[in-house]
């Protein structure tokens, strides 16, 4: 059973890494996305409709991309170009891709689609216990595994990178020497956006296989949620994407083996141990919070 | 007076400034500013606060324009209309707020301020180069260290690092010795001569005497944005010289007509060693013992940074003491600043924006805040007794404040100030603790200020000014403190100083003669 | 003084707009979101104008009307719990999870007290119950934030969820109607207990009098009490507030304390005034329609009322998006959203 909930996990984790991932990015340089769920949202619907319409989730995974970074570009306009609150803005922009995806996707509720198949990977599949959780997935599984460590690579060892960081400590620094902080801005958010569309193209042609309103479910909450709790660090959100996935896998584990668990307790559980991560890791994470987002959450609301 | 010595050619000058002109509105900050720099020596520039020096330095480099006048690198005529231009020419400035990410390591900030080539950001190759630089210039950093974890003197060695690899031929240090320890000091100068060594030059502004007459080849002093004192050799002139061409001399304050209220008097607010932790960690005042007594107005002068704002925060419990203890009418005030105000205590904060102003609040209700529990009506508040109250207190104060339904966040910095000092100064209080009351105002208005500040010590309050105005000081104190470096440097009365002897101990001239420790030279009987 | 004076220029222009320009760019905003949302109905193959009429006429209906009366007083409720933190610089997104744990409480009290008690008195005791209810779950947020400093935007919006899942623990199985069909849902509350109609038969029912006084009274407590001054105060600088010796962290505190108790009583009426039993769903989103309609009237009070019935009333009309013009009636969101983004981006006042 373990294996079970474990491989759960990481199935079911993989949605929400690719948006923690791509939100860790936007949150590096300074900008918070609550919109990051209208975005797997759209995403999802995009993936799935292109998949319908074409035959190939791969195709599928580009439009999810793009629906997401597209929502997220109107988050960036917003914050960066007029100067709106950020939390505010996100919820907004939510509310959007709730209402577009309703809109455009009811005719897709229901339909077939040739979803991404598993794919065993040859030799490492076969090894006991970790063959199962990590290797019989679908390739969209695989890519984050490479996603997470290429992101740490790009903030850490790359130029880009220290713009990006830059960007969301003091920006003035960057200007002092000829960076653009607000363009940088602008492609982190958008980027974050792109990967919580990928992850939303999981949710529906790879975990799911399916399309129904809302069917994120607050996992793009969760994911912004891992982003502090992970301390802004892309390999940490790893470790906790796959914890949330596999309580959201626990439920029906037990409940396939009899085990009579309560079903709710077991749902509320990732933000339970969200919330406790927060405050017992309190204020050290808001000291490793970079300096720009310390702002943001001072900030009060406008009058 | 202008005394020029050894007179530079301007062909053989690393960089040479004519003729500069800089103005901001009706300030001019720089007058046709003459300026050399020879290669590999060390230049110190010298003036009081406001006198121009920093506004020069950010000419050369860039980040203002001049109006007039002209500059050469190494005898061309350069057009540096942007820092980046300016580093290009081979200057570099490491400003008094480093440009520095505290989240970053070392490595990581210099390579932000490099231009960059290709993907990869080569951490390793950089951290050695780093390394190397900085033995090779005396400049002792762990290249992998977090910025946050550095000292001042350490992010300051960072800062040379950055603005030394980018290329630069002349550094400009601004104020560099104002936030650090003597010892930082003396590591920094070795840094400096090993700098000079290597045929760089160095533009170091300070107001520190001693220390110019340690590091510098040659000295040029400003005052009121002119050049007072040339390309002189520190060697020939005496510190009476220099302190006299910083801040001049002008005629002594007339002798108040009033004593002050003698040490008999039970003071208002006792300050017993009083030590403060700044924002940044480092101490900002150490073993304060200070008395204000009912009806007398103590000047606190001293250059910028030296404790003055610590000092006001303290009495008003806007800050905690890290050790010592402040009395206000016997009542210990604890950084609460209900405590402060409780006891009677009003305050003018040094940065109205951030410190006083309410963003979508009216003037009468800012006045509302001056005491919220008179005016309480049953759950609301009397917003008649406000406005009568304001009015009042306008009376009082006579400054013309805007409008009672104006909002005080639309206002001109002016405007502001007069809102914030007919609160605070229209009506009786038992201290006032006043931080630049005349900064950004007319001189009707700053008269009109200072008259009411004596008013309020007439009335028996104890009034503590803080001011970079020496005149204002003499003009209006019945004894000036001088903070220098966070201590208590002397206690003089108006009827027995001139500028001159303040600025020898707003200066640490004094110190200079190798006494250090505090409240020397106004002796204790005055405290 | 001229070095101390002039300022380098900020890293981001300010956008301050001129007060006089704001209504004008409110209505331009307020016009140009039906344009954009007839955009999309359009590509989904509707007629734009059509369907502008039908939502009208949807609206002119009696029984529509009054549902979306019912449902702006909910609303109202909803907004003002945001609206109140919001004065004081705090973000309360948990109206969702406050308003469900006011209609749990009161339900808890109501199905205990219903058949025993008479009903005034059981809808005092659960308007009681919802509001300590709400306001505890929000004081939790606010408690997290003054100690450990966690964002309450965070808190609040995972409490959300924490919320939803105790009310569906709660209704499969300790309080699950035996006799029910379908959805598992608590059994209903006594006709006793519900909150009495306007016109019996009608489904306007009272909850309209309890949004008009707490609009009433939030606006009195905001513009004509000390306390509601000191909250803008705060809200407005901090450091400002705490140097004028105002108590900060009580005031915050406070300020989520109310915003709870006004979001569970937003619960109490859906309640008792519509639901009369707890099923999965059953909040429809009243918390994020409520965030949204604080943040369309600029969180003042009076304003909130006109947002409320705005969205109330946009809500309404997606039921008739869905029978007349076959367009899901979620649809309606983008309409909402396009009205708050026009808002939100140009109608800020100054700026920090």
């Amino acid at each position: 059973m373990i294996v079970d909930v474990l491989t759960g996990g990481v199935r079911g984790g993989t949605a929400i890494l690719y948006a923690a991932l791509g939100e860790t990015i936007a949150e590096r340089a300074g900008v918070i996305n609550l919109g990051t769920e209208g975005s797997m949202l759209t995403g999802a619907l995009a993936a799935y409709a292109i998949t319908a319409e074409t035959g190939s989730p791969w195709a599928g995974v580009l439009a999810g991309a793009a629906a997401g970074g597209l929502l997220a570009l109107v988050h960036a306009v917003m914050v960066l170009g007029r100067a709106a609150n950020q939390l505010a803005t996100g919820l907004v922009v939510l509310f959007l891709g709730l209402g577009l995806t309703s809109m455009f996707g009811a005719a897709y509720v229901g339909r077939a689609i040739s979803p991404f198949q598993p794919y065993p990977v040859p030799l490492l599949a076969d090894i006991p216990w970790l063959g199962p959780i990590f290797f019989q997935h679908d390739p969209l599984v695989y890519g984050s595994y490479l996603l997470a460590p290429a992101i740490w690579w790009l903030l850490y060892r790359s130029r880009v990178g220290l713009t990006i960081r830059g960007a969301g400590e003091r920006g003035e620094v960057l200007t002092a020497y000829g960076h653009s902080p607000q363009l940088v801005r602008y492609l982190a958010v958008v980027t974050g956006g792109l990967l919580a569309g990928v992850g939303g193209a999981h949710l529906s042609t790879a975990y799911a296989t399916a399309w129904f309103e809302n069917m994120t479910a607050g996992r793009g909450f969760i994911a912004v949620a891992l982003v502090i709790f992970a301390a802004w660090h892309p390999l940490r959100a790893v470790g906790g994407a796959y914890l949330f996935g596999a309580a959201l896998a626990l439920s029906p584990a037990l409940q396939a083996r009899g085990l009579g668990f309560n079903q709710f307790a077991l749902d509320a559980l990732p933000y339970l141990v969200t919330i406790a991560a927060l405050v017992l890791l309190g204020r050290r994470r808001s000291n490793a919070a970079p300096e720009g987002l310390s702002r943001v959450f001072e900030l009060t609301p406008a009058k | 007076m202008t005394a020029v010595a050894a007179p530079v050619d301007s062909a053989t000058a690393l960089l040479s400034v004519r003729n500069l002109t800089c103005r901001f509105g009706a300030v001019v900050a720089n007058d046709g500013v003459d300026f050399d720099v020879a290669p590999g020596e060390v230049h110190a520039v010298l003036g009081e606060n406001g006198a121009g020096k920093s506004t020069l330095m950010k000419l050369i480099y860039g980040v203002y324009r001049p109006d007039a006048g002209e500059l050469r690198v190494d005898g061309v005529p350069a057009a540096i209309d942007s820092p980046a231009a300016a580093r290009a020419a081979g200057i570099g400035m490491v400003f008094q707020d480093l440009r520095l990410i505290p989240a970053f390591t070392v490595t990581e900030n210099i390579a932000l301020a490099l231009p960059g080539r290709g993907v990869r950001f080569q951490r390793r190759a950089l951290s050695a180069r780093i390394a190397e630089q900085a033995r090779r210039y005396g400049l002792p950093v762990h290249p992998d260290a977090l910025v946050a974890h550095l000292s001042i003197g350490e992010r300051q060695r960072v800062e040379i690092l950055k603005v030394l690899m980018a290329g630069a031929r002349l550094l400009i240090l601004d104020e560099p010795t104002s936030v650090l320890a003597p010892q930082e000091v003396d590591a920094l100068f070795a840094a400096v001569r090993a700098l000079r060594a290597n045929g760089l030059s160095i533009v170091i502004i300070t107001h520190k005497l001693a220390e110019a007459r340690a590091i510098a080849d040659r000295v040029t002093v400003l005052r009121g944005g002119r050049v007072v004192l040339r390309n002189a050799d520190p060697a020939a002139h005496t510190d009476a010289e220099l302190v006299e061409a910083m801040v001049g001399r002008s005629v002594p304050g007339l002798a108040g007509h009033r004593q002050p209220p003698g040490p008999q008097v039970a003071p208002v607010v006792r300050l017993r060693g009083v030590d403060v932790t700044g924002d940044r960690g480092a101490p900002a005042l150490r073993a304060i013992d200070l008395d204000l007594r009912p009806g007398e107005l103590v000047g606190v002068a001293g250059v910028a940074g030296s404790g003055q704002r610590e000092l006001c925060e303290v009495i008003l419990g806007e800050r905690r003491v890290a050790a010592g203890s402040v009395h206000i009418r016997d009542v210990a005030v604890h950084g609460r600043p209900r405590q402060a105000l409780a006891a009677g205590a009003v305050g003018v904060p040094e940065d109205p924006l951030t410190d006083a102003v309410v963003p979508g609040l009216t003037v009468t209700e800012h006045l509302a805040l001056a005491d919220l529990g008179a005016v309480r009506r049953g759950l609301g508040i009397d917003w008649r007794a406000v406005a009568a109250d304001a009015a009042r207190r306008e009376e009082r104060a006579g400054l013309r404040m805007a409008a009672g339904d104006r909002v005080v966040a639309e206002l001109s910095g002016g405007n502001v100030q007069r809102v914030l000092l007919t609160r605070a100064l229209g009506a009786p209080a038992t201290v006032v603790v006043a931080a630049y009351p005349s900064r950004g105002l007319d001189i009707a208005t700053t008269r009109r200020t200072q008259e009411l500040l004596l008013e309020q010590r007439d009335a028996g309050a104890a009034v503590l000014v803080v001011s970079e105005d020496l005149d204002e000081l003499l003009a209006i104190s019945d004894r000036i403190a001088v903070l220098h470096n966070g201590e208590l440097a002397g206690i003089v009365t108006p009827a027995t100083t001139d500028r001159y002897a303040i600025g020898q101990l707003m200066l640490g001239g004094d110190q200079a003669a190798g006494g250090s420790g505090s409240a020397a030279a106004g002796g204790s009987d005055l405290r | 003084m001229t070095d101390t004076l002039v300022r380098p220029a900020p890293e981001q222009a300010k956008i301050v707009d001129n007060r006089a320009k704001m209504w004008p760019r409110v209505v331009v905003a307020v016009l140009a979101a039906p344009v954009i949302f007839g955009a999309f109905a359009a590509v989904k193959g509707v007629d734009p104008l059509a369907m502008y009429a039908d939502m009208a006429m949807s609206l002119v209906d009696p029984t529509q009307a009054q549902t979306v009366l019912v449902r702006a007083s909910v609303l109202v409720l909803a907004a003002l719990a945001v609206a109140v933190p919001a004065r004081a610089g705090l973000l309360n997104v948990g109206g969702e999870g406050q308003i469900v744990i006011g209609a749990v409480c009161a339900a808890g009290v109501g199905l205990v007290t219903d058949q025993r008690l008479p009903g005034p008195v059981v809808l005092t005791l659960m308007v009681v119950a919802a509001m300590v209810g709400g306001a505890a779950w929000a004081g939790i947020a606010a408690g997290l934030r003054l100690t450990v400093k966690v964002n309450e935007a965070i808190t609040t919006l995972l409490m959300n969820f924490i919320a939803i899942d105790i009310m569906l623990l709660l209704i499969y199985d300790p309080w699950k109607d035996a006799s029910g069909f379908g959805q598992p849902a608590s059994r209903p509350l006594e006709d006793t207990a519900r909150l009495p109609l306007f016109v019996p038969g009608g489904t306007l029912n009272t909850g309209i009098v309890v949004a008009g006084i707490a609009l009433v009274a939030i606006w009195w407590l905001m513009s004509r009490t000390g306390w509601g001054f000191r909250l803008r105060v705060v809200g407005g600088n901090p450091e400002a507030a705490r140097r004028a010796g105002l108590r900060v962290g009580t005031l915050l505190v406070t300020s989520m304390l109310v915003g709870g108790a006004l979001a569970g009583l937003a619960g109490l009426v859906h309640f008792a005034g519509t639901e009369f039993k707890l099923r999965p769903g059953m909040t429809a989103n009243f918390g994020y329609v409520g965030f949204l309609a604080s943040w369309l009237a600029l969180h003042r009070p009076l304003r909130v009322a006109l947002a409320a019935l705005l969205l109330a009333a946009i809500a309404m009309t997606g039921d008739s998006l869905q029978i007349d013009a076959n367009l899901p009636a979620a649809s309606v969101n983008v309409l909402m959203a396009i009205v708050l983004l026009v808002v939100l981006g140009f109608t800020r006042r100054s700026n920090k």
